[in-house]
């Protein structure tokens, strides 16, 4: 910049570490070290968590102990350099998508500016080809002929605790929300390379609390609340206090009943948090409208899946319980709910991990005759397939007049979206539920929809800011919609999204609800013998 | 030449260098400069955008009350990223320089500098602005970080017992709706 005194502007007052002191990088990127700060990483895992995980069968946590990011010292087990080499060494011929995105990358740079991180802090190692080279740079100088030769000259460096510290950084600044992978043109899917980091780090006992506390009370009651059977009982029967307040009606569910024809599975948040909630009555008052013969269970009391955010070991260890569940109640198939990443789990490694689930029927809808051939080999559905079908064959009364205080668009959650490829389904709802409902830009939905920033476990208060900026596209446009349509609800179809995109649009859109899909359908729904009460702001008015 | 006529004429270069300065505080800024899609590029965009509006409010010497709505729209992100608040505020200053360097090299627009402080006045009000609305978006952070554990959220990993807690939950639930409302 020409202007002297300009150029001294940002400089004069805060010298030091600060990212902003309007210079152009001086260092290359592997001599700039990650520095540790509150507010820049979520909370290391509790001692007592990792021991009881370690102590599960078939699970590996190691190296528990009282330690803390900010400390230079991690406390890290004495050969810990070995044992992360012989993990990536491990992984490199176990997993060969692994090994070939390592080296298939020509560094074009088609995936750089599309992660919603680096759109929000401009940290160059947080676009996807960087964050995966903190990696390559180590598989090149350890496992390649050429890295071995020629070292830093070929892109590689030695592994040390620096180069640890910075993949807890940077792989926990990851929502392995695959926005990257669809631009990639050789399909190299980065968030297999952040579950890859995350899995050697969890080698040496470097964790974090949000995602190994509810992996672990996952494992010990089957959802990630810690929810004992009663309570879980208790929450759902609450729910249905409620809508029978609202509505006059009485919901007929059930818990763990043997020879229902179909199991439904969803996350605890769902019948637990704010505003899940209402969600959770959505698909109790549609269940109840079409006589659904279903059943709750208080085992399988969580369809997500904290495990995906550790090793698959955890991750196979957590989805087998829905099968199991399945199996000991003697369903035909199992209906899933609103939720990001268990569909992910569920639509691309349920199958390989703990199937074939040949105990269970190809699932058929009982109202509409519809198979649902596309859940041929998991038996598992979408709500929003099961519903929108529902829709499609007349079989619902539905009232869009009763969403009249909605104005509406749709965030794609990105792993049904970019895991699963359920994109229309929640839209051709939408269409029969709300008057009038808007789309975000182009470029930010569908497909290319924008993560939340808060998704693989990063939705804890510590990192309140880290969450606020890797939330800014998707806030971004949904302000875009606001400032032009007047939209005043954010629906999607998560249950984590349901739980941060409320706190997103809080600091970037006041004034925004987040719902479920199904929410809105329980709205809508005319139920038979209902005697409902004025009900302004659908299931969430106050009465 | 006239100075509101100096202004409108060199507009679109003081802007430039003004959204090019705000944006090289950034450390890996080249892609925030170039992608003109707001979508695409939030920081950039929203940048371009927040500081184009309020250049014509400076130029034109608006009431400084207008100055919030592209302020806020430029604050609210520079307030959560990495930035100390001096730096987060600074480029709305730095018009100023540009400014007056840009009529300074030119010949004809030189006297024009020595009429520059009713402009540079309200450059001072609008930092003082920027300063307030900093604030503001960090106290909504922290108010949005209260919401959220008042929600339930931190139950998953702050609570002794989650059973317990759930029953008491239920009944702060519609408090914390209503506080959330009126907010």
């Amino acid at each position: 910049m020409a202007v002297p005194k300009l150029a001294q502007l940002s400089k004069s007052v805060v010298q030091g570490p600060s990212l902003a002191t309007g210079a152009i990088p001086t260092k290359d990127w592997m001599d700039v070290p990650a520095i540790f700060k509150p507010g820049n990483y979520a909370y290391q895992a509790k001692q007592e968590k990792v021991e009881y995980l370690n102590s599960q069968k078939g699970l590996h946590f190691p190296n528990a102990r009282e330690w803390s990011p900010e400390d230079e010292d991690w406390k890290l087990p004495e050969n810990w350099k070995e044992i992360i080499l012989k993990g990536l060494a491990e992984r490199l011929d176990k997993f060969r998508s692994l090994k070939i995105f390592m080296d298939c990358c020509v560094r074009c740079g088609a995936c750089a500016d599309k992660c919603h991180f680096f759109l929000g802090t401009g940290d160059p190692k947080n676009m996807p080809v960087l964050r995966a080279e903190l990696l390559r740079s180590i598989y090149r100088n350890d496992f390649t002929l050429g890295g071995k030769l020629l070292g830093k000259m070929a892109g590689g460096r030695e592994m040390t605790v620096g180069v640890l510290k910075e993949w807890f950084m940077y792989s926990y600044q990851c929502t392995e929300c695959r926005r990257c992978s669809v631009f990639c043109p050789y399909g190299i899917d980065t968030a297999e390379v952040t579950m890859m980091l995350r899995e050697l780090l969890h080698l040496v006992g470097v964790g974090i609390n949000w995602i190994l506390e509810p992996a672990s009370n996952s494992n010990r009651t089957g959802n990630h609340m810690g929810l004992q059977p009663h309570t879980f009982k208790d929450n759902v029967d609450f729910l249905a206090d409620d809508i029978e307040n609202l509505t006059g009606v009485r919901v007929n569910h059930s818990f763990n009943r043997k020879g229902a024809e179909v199991l439904f599975i969803t996350p605890s948040a769902d019948v637990f948090a704010e505003p899940g909630l209402y969600t959770a009555m959505g698909y109790l008052l549609l269940f109840e409208h079409i006589g659904l013969d279903y059943t709750w269970s208080t085992y399988a009391s969580e369809g997500g899946n904290f495990g995906l955010f550790t090793n698959n070991e955890l991750m196979k260890k957590l989805n087998a319980k829905m099968y199991a569940e399945a199996k000991r109640l003697g369903v035909k198939y199992i209906i899933g709910g609103e939720c990001g990443h268990m569909w992910r789990v569920i639509h691309q490694y349920m199958d390989t991990m703990n199937g074939p689930a040949d105990f269970l029927e190809v699932p058929k809808s009982s109202i509409t005759g519809t198979t649902f051939k596309n859940a041929a080999s998991t038996k598992m559905v979408h709500i929003s397939e099961f519903t929108a079908d529902l829709i499609k064959n007349g079989k619902l009364k539905l009232d869009k007049s009763r969403n009249a205080h909605v104005k509406a668009t749709f965030h794609d959650s990105c792993n049904p979206a970019r895991a699963m490829g359920l994109i229309d389904e929640p839209r051709y709802i939408l269409d029969h539920v709300v008057d009038d409902w808007v789309e975000m830009p182009e470029n930010t939905i569908r497909e290319q929809t924008f993560c939340c920033g808060s998704g693989t476990g990063l939705n804890t208060d510590e990192i309140m800011e880290l969450r606020m900026r890797s939330g800014l596209p998707r806030a971004n446009a949904v302000k875009h919609v606001i400032d032009k349509h007047d939209v005043n609800t954010l629906s999607c179809v998560c249950a984590i999204d349901r739980a941060t995109l409320t706190s997103l649009m809080n600091y970037w859109n006041p004034g925004c609800n987040v719902c479920g899909v199904s929410e809105l359908v329980g709205n809508a729904l005319v139920m038979d013998g209902e005697n409902r009460q004025e009900l302004d702001e659908g299931l969430r008015t106050l009465v | 030449m006239k100075l509101d006529q100096a202004l409108k004429n060199q507009r679109e270069k003081i802007v430039d260098q003004w959204v090019n300065y705000t944006l090289s505080t950034y450390e890996s800024s080249s892609f925030f400069k170039k992608e003109t899609d707001k979508f695409a590029n939030p920081v950039g965009g929203n940048t371009r955008e927040a500081l184009s509006a309020l250049f014509d409010l400076l130029a034109k010497n608006a009431d400084p009350q207008e100055f919030v709505v592209p302020l806020e729209q430029i604050m609210r992100i520079r307030a959560i990223q990495e930035f100390a608040a001096s730096v987060a505020v600074a480029p709305i200053h730095a018009v100023k320089h540009i400014t007056r360097e840009i009529l300074a090299k030119d010949k004809e627009m030189r006297p024009l500098v020595a009429e520059l402080y009713d402009f540079e006045f309200a450059v001072d009000l609008a930092v003082l602005a920027a300063f307030d609305l900093y604030m503001q978006c960090r106290e909504r952070l922290y108010q949005v970080r209260i919401q959220e554990i008042k929600t339930g959220n931190y139950i998953l990993t702050d609570s002794k017992c989650p059973s317990n807690a759930t029953t008491m939950l239920k009944t702060n639930i519609q408090q914390s709706i209503q506080t959330v409302e009126n907010h």
